[in-house]
C-alpha cells in the first residue's frame, strides 16, 4: 500500500469510527438523556397515574424547544471560540 | 474510541510520507475539535437551558427573549471561564 492509500483509510477509518460507531451512539444517550431530564422536570411536575395529554404535549414543544436551544448555543458557541481563536493569534 | 482493536492496525503506517503524515495530523486535530465543541455544547445548552428557559414550556419554539438569553449565556460563560483561568494563573504566581 503506498502512502495516500494508508492516508485515505486513516480517514475513512476515523469518521467512521467518530461519526457512526462510538460517537454518534453517545451524543445521542447524552441528548436523550439530558431531554429526558430537562423535560420531565418541566412538564411531568405531579406525577399521575397515567401521562394527561397536557403533559404529552407539553413533552413535544420541550423536547423541540431544547434541540433548538441546542442548535443556538452551538452556534452561539462557535461564534465566540473563533473570535477568541482569532483575538489570540 | 479505542484505537487500539480497530482496523488501523492493518495498515502500514510506516508507508505515509511526511506531507500526508502532515495532512491526517491537521484532520485527526479537526475531528478532535469537532467532539470538543458538540461536549462543550451538551454542558452549555445544559447550564442556559436552566438559566433561559425557566417556566413552563408553552411552545416548542425559541422566543427572542430566550435566543438572546441563550447568547449571552454562552457569552457570559466564557467570560467567566477565561477570568477563572486569569484568577487561578494570578494565584499561581
Amino acid at each position: 500500500m503506498d502512502s495516500k492509500a494508508v492516508k485515505d483509510a486513516v480517514f475513512q477509518q476515523v469518521v467512521a469510527e467518530s461519526n457512526l460507531a462510538n460517537a454518534r451512539v453517545l451524543i445521542e444517550a447524552c441528548v436523550l438523556q439530558k431531554i429526558q431530564e430537562n423535560c420531565f422536570e418541566k412538564c411531568i411536575t405531579k406525577p399521575g397515574g397515567s401521562i394527561s395529554s397536557g403533559e404529552q404535549s407539553c413533552a413535544t414543544a420541550c423536547m423541540e424547544k431544547y434541540m433548538n436551544a441546542w442548535n443556538h448555543v452551538n452556534s452561539a458557541y462557535i461564534t465566540r471560540a473563533r473570535q477568541e481563536g482569532a483575538g489570540t493569534q | 474510541m479505542s484505537l487500539s482493536q480497530s482496523p488501523l492496525d492493518g495498515l502500514n503506517l510506516e508507508a505515509l510520507n511526511d506531507q500526508d503524515k502532515a495532512e491526517i495530523r491537521q484532520f485527526l486535530s479537526k475531528q478532535q475539535q469537532r467532539s470538543q465543541i458538540q461536549a462543550q455544547t451538551h454542558q452549555l445548552t445544559q447550564v442556559c437551558w436552566t438559566k433561559c428557559v425557566p417556566g413552563a414550556v408553552k411552545s416548542g419554539k425559541l422566543d427572542k427573549t430566550e435566543e438572546t438569553c441563550l447568547a449571552n449565556c454562552v457569552n457570559r460563560f466564557m467570560d467567566l471561564n477565561l477570568l477563572t483561568v486569569k484568577h487561578l494563573q494570578n494565584m499561581r504566581s
